[in-house]
């Protein structure tokens, strides 16, 4: 993305989530935004097969164990 | 007095632990104008535990493995009675913390003396301690110069001398560039292994705790002194204690240790490869190892970083971000911002990520590179350079932390003295596998008892 798209990117996801910039604060963002995007481009360049999960994987509870005073199943 | 020196002449009587006490509050006191590295002082706290360690040696009792040693945290662990600044003007308004967080709890039930919080990078967002609402911590080595961030007032304190031990957060590098910019001994622990119960956070999936010192057995008592499980911090994953300082003297022998080269040399001044290099011969390490992915786990930091770090103050954002550090706030926005695509790219890698790191140590035990690019920069330097490369200063000091963190590895960094740096120092890290931080500390003693490495 060039600088203007950027800088156009910035000003609508900070209206989205509601913080208020003025001219000065998005152009300042958008030069973070821009490096970290640089980033991303390279973490896309590298493929991930669509079985690579996230890192952590939610758990809705420890697994119970038999013997542990689990035995219901 | 180094720490084991402290601990033997308190359990021997050769002198008491308010002694100890009043000796390090003279120090504060003496030096902290320039130094600047508390934001709070709980000196009637560490008298009062002082004197409940002299009591219990007048009874004859067996005193605890840090009996009567002097200690500071950085101001995001709650201490009770005191608010968690986290280094921001915002979190003046809440209440003082109900009790301490767990960490500290373990140190005062080891017998340490806490003395107060110390300075940071606001929410420590930073690699530098340029804290705009309570001033830089300067360095004691060069006081024109950088502590280090963001737990640079634990560095500069144990640098300075005031305390043998801080405790420090390190999410990207806060723990190991402060202790290679003040030339003192740092441990990043597994991520995991130390609970961050009652701590400010940072970023949930990258942050850990861990001690700064004086010495290597400083650090191995202290990190032995804090371990155990805590079901009630989810990311706690340790499920038992074990010790690293009854190792600590088995010496590297039987171990594999490697350098590591490419991107941890191209990142790296020629002071920080010396340095390395200096360390890894010492340690009998001969082959040059690649780490896995470095510049591709630093990027997915940097952006698990900036979306985790803008998530968790997007209220604070929205309504007054004018109360932020100047040097931050546009980073954090720039992350509360990321789309969501990036920051769940960077969660996938991770995992395959940490599968080639784990891969590397079937081969190796302990691997070796520069902890910073550089040594301290001049406070409110806005470029270092790098080999004749301009890089920002302030992201770029943790160039070289902010892979292995994100593996989740255990770290010490070592604190070594460059030919040619004007005397500062600049540290090594000492890498080993998840859940393996005797191994590291077990080649941070070698170095140390070699003279190589020292505070």
């Amino acid at each position: 993305m060039d600088e203007e798209r950027v800088l156009a990117y910035v000003n609508a996801a900070a209206e989205a989530v509601g913080v208020p910039l003025d001219d000065a604060a998005a152009r300042r963002v958008a030069v973070h935004l821009a490096r970290t995007a640089g980033m991303a481009a390279l973490l896309e360049s590298m493929p991930l097969a669509e079985s690579e999960e996230l890192a952590e994987i939610y758990c809705p509870a420890p697994f119970p164990m038999r013997g542990n005073g689990d035995d219901w199943l | 007095m180094k720490t084991i020196e402290i601990i033997h002449a308190v359990v021997t009587g050769q002198v008491s632990a308010r002694e100890v006490c009043d000796a390090a509050i003279a120090r504060i006191e003496s030096s902290d104008r320039e130094i600047n590295a508390f934001t709070g002082r709980t000196f009637a706290r560490a008298r009062a535990e002082a004197d409940a360690i002299d009591t219990r040696r007048a009874r004859g009792e067996v005193l605890p493995a840090l009996a009567g040693v002097p200690y500071a945290v950085k101001n995001l662990f709650d201490i009770e009675g005191v608010t968690t600044l986290a280094g921001s003007k915002i979190n003046r308004e809440l209440p003082p913390a109900r009790e301490d967080a767990v960490l500290v709890q373990k140190m005062k039930d080891a017998g340490a003396l806490l003395v107060g919080a110390l300075n940071m990078d606001e929410y420590a967002y930073g690699f530098t301690t340029e804290n705009s609402h309570d001033g830089p911590t300067r360095n004691p080595r060069d006081p024109r110069r950088t502590a280090g961030g963001s737990s640079g007032g634990s560095g500069a304190a144990v640098a300075a001398k005031q305390v043998p031990i801080a405790l420090g957060s390190d999410t990207n590098g806060s723990i190991r560039v402060p202790s290679s910019l003040c030339g003192v001994w740092g441990l990043k622990p597994t991520f995991g292994r130390l609970s961050r119960r009652g701590s400010y956070p940072f970023v949930h999936s990258i942050d850990h705790l861990g001690p700064l010192a004086d010495s290597v057995e400083a650090l191995a008592l202290s990190y032995d002194a804090m371990q155990g499980p805590d079901s009630l911090d989810p990311g706690c994953h340790a499920l038992e204690v074990q010790l690293a300082a009854p190792s600590l003297d088995d010496g590297v022998s039987r171990l594999r240790v490697g350098m590591l080269g490419g991107y941890f040399a191209r990142n790296a001044a020629p002071a920080a490869r010396a340095v390395a290099k200096h360390a890894a011969q010492a340690l009998g390490a001969s082959d040059e190892v690649e780490w896995p992915d470095a510049e591709l786990g630093r990027a997915a930091a940097f952006i698990v970083t900036a979306s985790e770090g803008g998530a968790l103050h997007l209220d604070d954002l929205r309504r007054r971000a004018y109360d932020f550090e100047p040097l931050s706030v546009d980073r954090f926005i720039a992350g509360a911002l990321q789309p969501a695509v990036w920051y769940l790219r960077a969660q996938r890698f991770r995992r395959a990520y940490r599968d080639k790191v784990n891969a590397l140590f079937a081969k190796w035990d302990v691997l070796v590179a520069p902890a910073t690019p550089v040594t301290a920069p001049e406070i409110g330097a806005e470029w270092i350079d790098i080999d004749g490369v301009r890089h920002p200063c302030r992201p770029s000091l943790g160039l070289l932390t902010q892979p292995v963190s994100f593996a989740g590895c255990p770290v010490v960094a070592a604190p070594l003295w460059p030919e040619g740096a004007d005397g500062l120092p600049l540290g090594v890290q000492l890498i080993s596998a998840p859940w393996r931080e005797d191994l590291a500390l077990r080649a941070a003693m070698v170095l140390q008892r070699a003279g190589i490495a020292h505070a």
